[in-house]
């Protein structure tokens, strides 16, 4: 097809609109802004590259589509990642693949139906191409209108000592400044909220989160907490960059529990050192990816009580007993793991605690690829029912 | 409302008012044959075309989508769809009969049917006199060829045959033209084992249709249609000049002839015991009676060879809010160049169709 310049645009603030229909309410399900951005960046892409080089495109066969469309995707997620709207790769690619099968689909079959002379008029679609335009930016403008009227409060915590516990019962965004710590934990008991480069002296659990979801911690630290460093109970989490310091004796780095059904969390890039167990997971599905555990004295990364998910790109240092661990008839897929340096916790009298660097125990599931296991005191063990497979 | 003309251009337009809600006892038809691929279907055959020239939006249905490779592919899977968003896909000429067929089943063509030869359309208050035919509100004239062009210096010679009609090859064949139809007879010759000289007087474009493709859209046709007479009429020529598509399937029977001394280039007849003109139809307005009377009876303007037109294929002088009077197929090459094409018949239909719907019925 010849496409005119006019041609392209309104055609695709026309598909535009159809994807926003949908995008809407898969935005409104997750619930999240970020389809809605990334629907406007594709548009933004899409018309900029129809302004500065598809104008000078003569005729546009089928199959251009590919080659094009695939070049926008690499624009629109890299524009993404640049403003910092960083959505789920997968589900945006998703998006995108939709929205891009949806543009196809009305470029070949829906506006040649829809308007008998689509072709000859190079795309154009009169009054109609005007409307959808408007009703797009439309839809747009007020996305984005809502976006920023339901954007969360940001609450800035000063440099200094605060006196906590500090108890976030709304939904809002909490941002340290510099030097800025809470002495005695914070507890968050409200949906959305995200603590940003916050740190945390002391308090029975660092981070305490129940019955929410939603929650980002953003490199937070946490030094010292009597029990968990971060403490999550039915609740949904993103932990990212942050840092624990357990004490010896019977603390956790990060605990998340009895969160089947509150969706999938994560923790993603986080340094943990020091006491019993450095992430530990019961009953939860939870991505625990790309994190650096030393020093435990039970388990480096501990997958428990029914829970599913993936253990990968972690190293796990010196630790005492079991490096990673799945249990329980959980199902983890455990990969590309660097496990060093665990040791026997001969004091325990435990066979499962003699320093493997990866065990199945208690009719567990684990599927192993990739790991990288060495200088432990055995490289990987089954007990009581639990299985390794390789992939 | 009435269309002179019961060829493919004639037969596509009825479909298209079909589709944009014209009730068909509104639509009276003039032609020759209840067939509409009658003409057509003899000039295919006597080139022995394989295949249609158009990619899969060469067809009848008043939509682009779906066309005939969606139709294919319900047979034989994706393959033609994938071949078509490649421009790869070229229905077979039997697949486009087939379709014509039971496309005129499908719309009660038949029965719309009046056959009877049109010579003459007089202007009348409220529309047009067709002939003994009675007041037509709006009129579309699709015509068809107004005869095969056979250069002067042939007219008469025995030796000559036209490729439109049926013939076999002679032993030494010269075959005058350089379009599509001149290149399918080159390959046919040459496979019936004669020696071919291929007459022309100009080199050949090279491309898949006989317009370049952006002249199919606004993007190439804003311009034209923007060109003052003079310009435009160059343009039209130019455009319209001999072309076939590239391609191995075309070049490599041709040069491998060439090496054996069986096909060779020239520029006039050399005592051929055959001369096929693969020239196709005369050109112009002036060689079809019904309209070079339209033109003298109304004082119409023209160009060159051609009627002026809007650019919605109406004549302007004999159209207004309550008449419509519209030219389709070559004689419409003014407003849209491929007119001569289903598509451009479609382009003319399509505009016709707007027109007959914002006019008050009388």
């Amino acid at each position: 097809m010849s496409y005119t310049l006019r041609g392209r645009i309104e055609s695709r603030l026309f598909a535009t609109l159809v994807v926003l229909l949908g995008v809407c309410a898969v935005a409104a399900a997750l619930p999240a802004f970020w389809p809605l951005e990334l629907v406007a960046l594709m548009l933004v892409v899409g018309v900029v590259m129809d302004t500065l080089l598809y104008s000078a495109i003569e005729y546009q066969p089928g199959w251009y589509a590919l080659p094009l469309g695939a070049l926008e995707l690499v624009l629109t997620m890299g524009l993404a990642r640049v403003l910092g709207i960083d959505p789920p790769f997968a589900t945006a690619l998703a998006v995108y693949g939709g929205a891009w099968l949806a543009a196809q689909a009305l470029a070949q079959a829906g506006f040649p139906l829809f308007s008998l002379s689509y072709a000859e008029n190079g795309g154009e679609l009169g009054r109609a191409g005007a409307i959808a335009g408007a009703a797009s930016l439309a839809v747009l403008a007020s996305a984005g209108g809502l976006a920023w009227a339901k954007q969360p409060p940001t609450v800035h915590l000063s440099a200094g000592i605060h006196q906590g516990p500090l108890v976030i019962t709304r939904r809002e965004t909490l941002v340290g400044d510099r030097g800025a710590v809470v002495r005695g934990g914070i507890v968050i008991r409200a949906n959305h909220v995200t603590v940003r480069n916050v740190a945390v002296v002391g308090g029975q659990n660092g981070i305490d989160v129940e019955h929410v979801h939603g929650v980002v911690l953003d490199h937070v630290s946490v030094v010292g907490a009597a029990l968990d460093g971060i403490h999550v109970r039915l609740a949904q989490v993103m932990v990212k960059g942050c840092t624990v310091s357990s004490p010896a004796g019977y603390t956790q780095g990060i605990d998340i529990s009895f969160a089947m059904g509150m969706g999938e969390s994560m923790i993603e890039g986080c340094t943990i050192s020091g006491g019993r167990e450095g992430i530990v997971t019961h009953s939860a599905s939870v991505t625990v990816m790309g994190n650096r555990v030393s020093a435990t004295s039970l388990r480096g990364i501990a997958m428990t009580e029914m829970s599913m998910g993936m253990i990968e790109s972690n190293q796990v240092t010196g630790s005492q007993g079991i490096g990673i661990l799945c249990v329980d008839q959980s199902e983890c897929m455990i990969s590309r793991n660097q496990v060093s340096g665990t040791r026997s916790n001969q004091a325990s009298g435990d066979l499962g605690q003699k320093g493997y660097g990866i065990e199945s125990n208690f009719l567990a599931t684990a599927e192993l690829s990739r790991n990288e296991l060495y200088g432990n005191a055995h490289r990987v063990g089954t007990f009581s029912g639990g299985t390794v497979s390789y992939g | 409302m009435a269309i002179v003309g019961g060829g493919l251009a004639g037969f596509t337009s009825y479909v298209t008012l079909l589709h944009g809600g014209i009730p068909a006892e509104d639509i009276t038809v003039f032609g020759t044959s209840l067939d509409p691929a009658a003409a057509w279907r003899v000039r295919a055959a006597s080139i022995r075309q394989q295949h249609m020239r158009s990619e899969s939006d060469g067809h009848c249905f008043p939509t682009s989508f779906p066309g005939l490779a969606v139709h294919a592919a319900r047979q034989a899977g994706v393959v033609p769809l994938i071949a078509s968003v490649c421009n790869r896909y070229r229905p077979t000429v039997a697949e486009f009969l087939e379709h014509v067929e039971e496309l005129g089943d499908r719309t009660g063509w038949a029965g719309r049917i009046r056959l009877d030869w049109v010579d003459r359309i007089t202007a009348s208050d409220g529309g047009f006199v067709v002939d003994r035919h009675g007041l037509f509100q709006h009129v579309l004239l699709a015509p068809g060829p107004a005869g095969l062009a056979v250069p002067d210096e042939l007219a008469g010679d025995p030796r000559v045959v036209h490729a439109y009609q049926p013939h076999e090859f002679a032993d030494r064949v010269a075959i005058v033209g350089a379009g599509m139809a001149a290149a399918t007879e080159w390959l046919n010759a040459l496979a019936a084992g004669s020696r071919v000289v291929s007459i022309r007087r100009r080199e050949p474009e090279r491309r898949q249709l006989n317009v370049p493709r952006e002249m199919f859209s606004r993007r190439g046709l804003a311009g034209f249609q923007a060109a003052d007479p003079v310009s435009r009429a160059a343009s039209l020529r130019k455009l319209l000049g001999p072309s076939y598509p590239p391609g191995r399937g075309w070049d490599e029977p041709l040069a491998r002839a060439a090496r054996e001394g069986r096909f060779r280039v020239a520029h006039e007849v050399d005592g051929e015991p055959q001369v096929v003109c693969a020239t196709g139809f005369r050109q112009g307005f002036v060689h079809n009676p019904l309209l070079r009377r339209l033109v003298a009876e109304h004082d119409l303007p023209t160009h060159d060879r051609w009627i002026e037109l809007a650019t919605d294929s109406t004549i302007p002088a004999l159209t207004d809010g309550s008449r419509t009077l519209a030219l389709a197929g070559a004689p419409a090459q003014w407003a849209y160049p491929a007119a001569d094409t289903l598509v451009g018949a479609k382009y003319s239909a399509r505009r016709f169709l707007q027109r007959v719907r914002s006019c008050p019925t009388p």
